[in-house]
């Protein structure tokens, strides 16, 4: 399926859109329109979830960002949420996409964002003694 | 009468998996429920990636894995190249190709022995790492290690085929070809094999899809994701690649996509020694690499490799983050599993081919009497006595 | 005494004496652990030196372990070194136990095995190749077959 195709999927959720490369499409999308965004894409059968990043920019920014990367054959849709860096959270799609979970406990703990909802919430690759305040992947992580 | 167990993964035969644990709930031999933890090989890559430049970084990723370790840095030199709007030439590109073709060969005869082993059949499993040592001579010769080629440079390769080299390759392709013809008919028609194998771990183009699974193990459920077909990239895209898939997408499936693919590998390695286009081995590449965001996929032995590649313009990336797909196959196995019986755990789990390491952890067992401790070594061999009953 | 007869020296006490080892990995990306597990096939045969890979500590010799050594596996890695009886002996193989290797001062890694109990035999490589492990366990034997003399 195609970036064109996509675009019109999302249309409704879209807060905005870009074409970063020339098979991928970037679309913002609110916390609150993601389990829509994402159902809508799941319902079409546009690609498949791949992968889920989360970004710190920096701590002057505001604002946390995950990124829903969505792969069919070469065509890439990146769904792209904010979370503000006092209180990060996003909705967990793993009732929509069970393999999700993986990535977004990884998500969790190397960022501190809540994903509501998540039905394990157990670290993945940190180990059980690891500070709980301590974010490895926040630009500000104190780390030994 | 519900227990929990708690299994670590990998088999217990040494040098081989990734230490982590799987927990499964089981009713009698029915498992109910599965989670994982994984983290004994945690290292805190991605990390460390932002602290170091854009080269060094090379030299820390091709290490996330000894399997494929190639593939790790080809995804990351082709996106670094895509921010900083570079292209290396035809023939680094066609060199990345050869290495990636030989690196899946021998991953794959790897795994066939690991599987073997798995099903307690070491007599295969050591023939198939005698066999092993063929490519990884070639591999020796022609990059200077059996492990860790480290092949890749920003803007190209490091190392070039000469007629020696194309020789000693093309020699073992032809032995391996053979070998593999020998290993797909022993797949196939040994019983014994066939009893663990044949409608084991069924996974349906349906599930298949909807569980996210990659590679190998998604291609023998006749989903058809491979990434150098779909996307093709560096010289897949003037050296195609033949889509290889099964339909039965059970545990017989997976072993017969795997040695299958081989032939196109193969053909491909042929096909680049007979036309390796001329030219440089590489190109300039900045210190400093263009700001923006790229995403990198390749096809990795196991499944799509995704690598997304952030950089602020300076000599070292803003973030990179690695997704294998041993993830995404293990995550697909928690579900997989729940109605399935004890005895088939080792053969699903060894048939998504997990990118692990070995180590050998016991495993509790916790029901209302207390704690029992099993090992991997004992679930394997509950595995195959399991099937020599019904003999 | 040349190589060969000493080769041959310590080959019949390892046969006689048979030592069993125990393989764990810390960390390790697996490249060092499939070239040591290189040594068990037919063409490199660490076998045949009457060296055994045994599954538990309890009754292990020779500790032969990879990696850089996490913190999940640095409590494991202690436990199975205290396991093991009197005499017993470790080999360090690779970089990455010998010093952490490329993943020096990550998080989340301690570093070098030698940080977390004692090594006898460091094996350098990023992986060592399968004739440097089995030369690294000959010194190893080598090293108890003097203790052995003075005894």
């Amino acid at each position: 399926m195609t970036l064109e195709a996509a675009r019109d999927l999302l249309r409704a959720w879209t807060q905005t859109a870009q074409t970063p490369e020339a098979n991928r499409l970037d679309i913002v999308v609110t916390a609150g329109d993601l389990l829509a965004a994402v159902d809508a894409l799941k319902t079409s059968r546009w690609g498949y979830l791949s992968a889920i990043t989360g970004l710190d920019h920096g701590r002057e920014m505001p604002s946390l960002e995950v990124l829903y990367h969505f792969c069919s054959d070469a065509a890439i849709v990146t769904l792209r949420v904010s979370a503000p860096r006092e209180n990060p959270s996003v909705p967990s799609i793993c009732h929509l996409i069970p393999c999700a979970v993986v990535f977004e406990r990884e998500l969790a703990e190397m960022f501190g964002i809540t994903v509501v909802g998540i039905p394990d919430a157990d670290r993945l690759f940190l180990p059980d003694d690891w500070d709980e305040t301590v974010y490895p992947l926040r630009k500000d992580a104190k780390l030994e | 009468m519900a227990e929990k167990f708690t299994i670590p993964i990998g088999p217990q035969h040494p040098a081989l998996k990734e230490p982590g644990h799987f927990e499964f709930m089981v009713d009698g031999e029915i498992i109910t429920g599965a989670s994982v933890r994984l983290g004994y090989v945690h290292r805190g890559i991605e990390k460390a990636a932002e602290g170091r430049n854009w080269t060094q970084d090379i030299y820390l990723l091709e290490r996330i894995c000894g399997i494929c370790s190639h593939v790790h840095a080809l995804a990351f030199c082709l996106g670094v190249e895509q921010l900083a709007g570079v292209s290396a030439p035809p023939r680094a590109q066609a060199i990345r190709v050869l290495i990636a073709e030989l690196e899946r060969i021998h991953s794959h005869f790897l795994w066939l022995g690991v599987a073997a082993h798995e099903a307690g059949f070491d007599t295969l499993f050591m023939y198939a790492w005698r066999d092993r040592e063929t490519v990884m001579d070639a591999l020796e010769t022609f990059t200077g290690n059996r492990v860790n080629y480290s092949a890749n440079l920003l803007g190209g390769v490091k190392c070039d085929v000469t007629p020696d080299i194309a020789s000693q390759i093309y020699r073992a392709v032809d032995n391996l070809e053979e070998r593999t013809r020998h290993y797909l008919n022993v797949i196939t028609s040994d019983d014994s094999l066939a009893e663990r194998t044949r409608g084991v771990g069924v996974m349906t183009p349906e599930q298949a899809d909807q569980l996210g699974v990659m590679g190998p193990t998604a291609r023998a459920s006749g989903v058809m994701r491979d990434i150098r077909v779909v996307a093709p990239y560096a010289a897949y895209t003037d050296f195609p690649i033949q889509p290889v898939t099964e339909t039965a997408g059970d545990l017989q499936a997976r072993f017969i996509v795997r040695l299958s693919e081989l032939f196109e590998s193969y053909r491909l390695i042929r096909s680049i020694l007979d036309h390796l286009p001329a030219g440089d081995l590489k190109t300039r590449m900045p210190r400093r690499v263009k700001a923006g965001e790229t995403i990198s996929r390749v096809e990795a032995p196991r499944g799509e490799l995704f690598y997304f590649i952030r950089s602020n313009g300076t000599d070292m990336p803003d973030r990179v983050k690695v997704r294998t797909p041993t993830l995404c196959n293990l995550a697909s196995v928690l579900t997989l599993v729940i109605g399935r019986q004890i005895a088939d755990i080792p053969m699903i789990l060894v048939g998504i081919d997990p990118c692990f390491s070995c180590n050998d952890r016991a495993v509790s067992l916790v029901d209302n009497k207390g704690e029992r401790r099993w090992t991997w070594e004992a679930l394997r061999q509950y595995g195959i006595d399991y099937y020599r009953r019904w003999r | 005494m040349n190589w060969a007869s000493i080769l041959k020296e310590i080959t019949v006490w390892a046969r006689t004496n048979s030592p069993w080892v125990i393989h764990f990995n810390s960390g390790s990306c697996n490249g060092c652990d499939i070239e040591i597990l290189a040594t068990l096939t037919p063409r490199f045969d660490l076998e045949r030196l009457g060296v055994r890979l045994e599954g538990s500590p309890r009754h292990a010799d020779i500790l032969i372990c990879t990696g850089a050594v996490t913190r999940q596996a640095r409590d494991s890695l202690r436990l199975i070194y205290e396991q093991m009886p009197e005499p017993k002996f470790v080999i360090a193989v690779g970089s990455c136990a010998l010093s952490g290797g490329v993943f020096q001062g990550c998080y989340n890694v301690i570093g070098s095995i030698d940080r977390v109990i004692p090594v006898d035999v460091y094996i350098p490589g990023c992986p060592p190749r399968p004739q440097a492990i089995v030369n690294g366990i000959l010194t190893l034997l080598e090293r108890l077959q003097e203790r052995e003399r003075i005894s």
